[in-house]
């Protein structure tokens, strides 16, 4: 079809229908950022806020783990407890800037200190574009969740290069009852959700203590390093970064055994990938993709660096980045 | 070979070209390409393998099913050609997962399959991923602010990509 074809007046309705579009193009995605961006920093708030005691069940693959959480906010700070109810015993309890990993059976405490950064109330403009060009954000139904109504929300990926997200919040409080990681098929791959919740809760200091001592005398205490990053440039770069993402983060953190590794973030505003870079010298090191529900991870050598990338992406995106990474 | 197998895996195969196929499919070479291919597309398919005991339970489930009689007039004659494919189908999905299991060394075709499926699926259990790294991240993924509880059940998970400490 050419538009010598056409009449004066199919061509100023067609040009019209054009400018229309550019519009739709050029404003949805504006108020569509404020939406989706606005309504992520309720969930994170809400989840910060809350006093909220239940059982949440998570589930990837074949495999389902049953836990207590346990959150409170007293004054501004926050406290957590988290004990899984099968298998062996893994407690969790974060407090005071820190997280506190109990390993029972092997006699082990993993502490590492965390000045927990919230992300949503300051999103980027660059995140916020990536959110509206990268998703369609949308209202889905509503349901029942944990014995309570709950609205569904998804984040519906416009390129093979993210998951699908599907969240259920509780209207009153905003707070998650229920999140799904979907592939391109629509399939399941992550799931974590509350059978049973109480919100607003009373919840006492005593609740949200570990089981243990904070450090039992016979037990091994790992302190893998200093939690925050030492941000400055690393040496290191992504060379193709996949689209929407951007870089968050870049600087060195200390962990296992309190070698120096390099640590870069690339986010599209709802999910992140992070970069690791560790000198590891000449030996070789098993590496390729490994998966754990929505998390893919994918290890090479390069030199004598081992590179480690994982994210809440598809494994072609962590790969793609992987394959990428190189001296700046 | 190969193309005839394939083809009979597409359901495009009939008569004597599929009795040929069949005749193919008896000799371990013929399996080993009938596993390959099922691997690969598997694989391509994401499927992952089946579950534990599979074979076992579906070779109960077929001797466990009725005969059906009941005469098909314009197709009778070829009832023992579908009652032939369906036992060859299954004998050879038995022995087919048997081979995967436990014969991968002694085939190339096995062992090329094996390899497609490394390459194209994601490996449940290596390489290792430190606790470390997967703690480290989450304190800068999105998702993970608005739920709280993912990334240290993901991080401590027992039977998640590392559970130890």
């Amino acid at each position: 079809m050419t538009p010598g074809g056409l009449t004066d007046g199919a061509r100023r309705r067609l040009a019209r229908a054009a400018v229309l579009g550019l519009a739709a193009l050029v404003l949805a995605p504006a108020a569509f950022a404020e939406d989706a961006a606005a309504w992520l920093a309720n969930a994170a708030a809400a989840a910060r806020q809350q006093n909220y005691v239940g059982t949440v069940v998570y589930q990837h693959g074949g495999y389902i783990e049953t836990s207590r959480l346990t959150h409170l906010n007293d004054l501004g700070e926050e406290f957590e407890k988290l004990v899984n109810l099968e298998g062996p015993a893994r407690e969790v309890i974060r407090s005071q800037g820190e997280v506190r990993c109990y390993y029972p059976d092997a006699k082990v405490v993993r502490i590492e200190p965390r000045t927990f950064r919230n992300a949503f109330p300051s999103l980027s403009p660059q995140q916020q574009r990536a959110l509206a060009e990268f998703y369609e954000f949308r209202k889905a139904e509503t349901g029942r969740v944990a014995g309570l109504e709950t609205q569904a929300w998804v984040f519906q990926p416009r390129d093979g290069l993210r998951y699908g997200h599907k969240f259920w919040a509780d209207p009153a409080t905003g707070l998650l009852l229920k999140a799904r990681i979907l592939d391109e098929r629509g399939e399941v791959i992550e799931q974590f959700s509350f059978t049973e919740i109480t919100i607003g809760a009373k919840i006492t200091r005593d609740m949200v203590k570990p089981t243990w001592p904070l450090a039992p005398p016979d037990w091994h205490i790992r302190r893998p390093g200093h939690g925050d990053v030492d941000m400055k440039e690393t040496g290191w770069t992504v060379n193709r970064v996949p689209p929407g993402f951007v870089k968050i983060v870049e600087g060195f953190r200390r962990l296992r055994g309190d070698r120096e590794v390099a640590h870069l973030v690339y986010s599209d505003g709802l999910v992140a990938v992070s970069v690791f870079v560790e000198p590891v010298g000449r030996t070789p090191h098993p590496v390729g993709l490994s998966t754990q529900g929505g998390i893919n991870v994918y290890i090479r050598q390069l030199d004598e660096s081992l590179v480690t990338v994982l994210g809440e992406a598809p494994a072609v995106t962590v790969r793609q980045i992987a394959n990428s990474v190189a001296r700046r | 070979m190969g193309e005839q197998i394939s083809r009979l895996m597409d359901g495009e195969l009939e008569g004597t070209e599929a009795d040929a196929a069949f005749r193919e499919l008896k000799q371990p070479d013929g399996v080993a390409t009938w596993v390959c291919y099922h691997v690969i597309g598997d694989s391509l398919r994401r499927s992952g393998a089946p579950a534990p005991g599979f074979s076992e339970r579906f070779a109960a489930r077929l001797a466990a099913e009725p005969t059906i009689l009941a005469p098909v007039p314009r197709q009778a004659h070829r009832l023992p050609f579908v009652w032939a494919a369906a036992a060859t189908v299954a004998a050879v999905t038995v022995v087919g997962w048997v081979a995967v299991s436990s014969l991968d060394s002694q085939s190339t075709a096995v062992a090329r399959a094996r390899e497609a499926a490394v390459a194209l699926a994601p490996q449940a259990k290596k390489p290792p991923v430190s606790p470390d790294y997967l703690i480290a991240h989450q304190e800068y993924s999105p998702t993970t602010q608005i739920q709280g509880v993912g990334p240290y059940l993901r991080a401590v998970s027992a039977g998640g990509t590392d559970g130890r400490p």
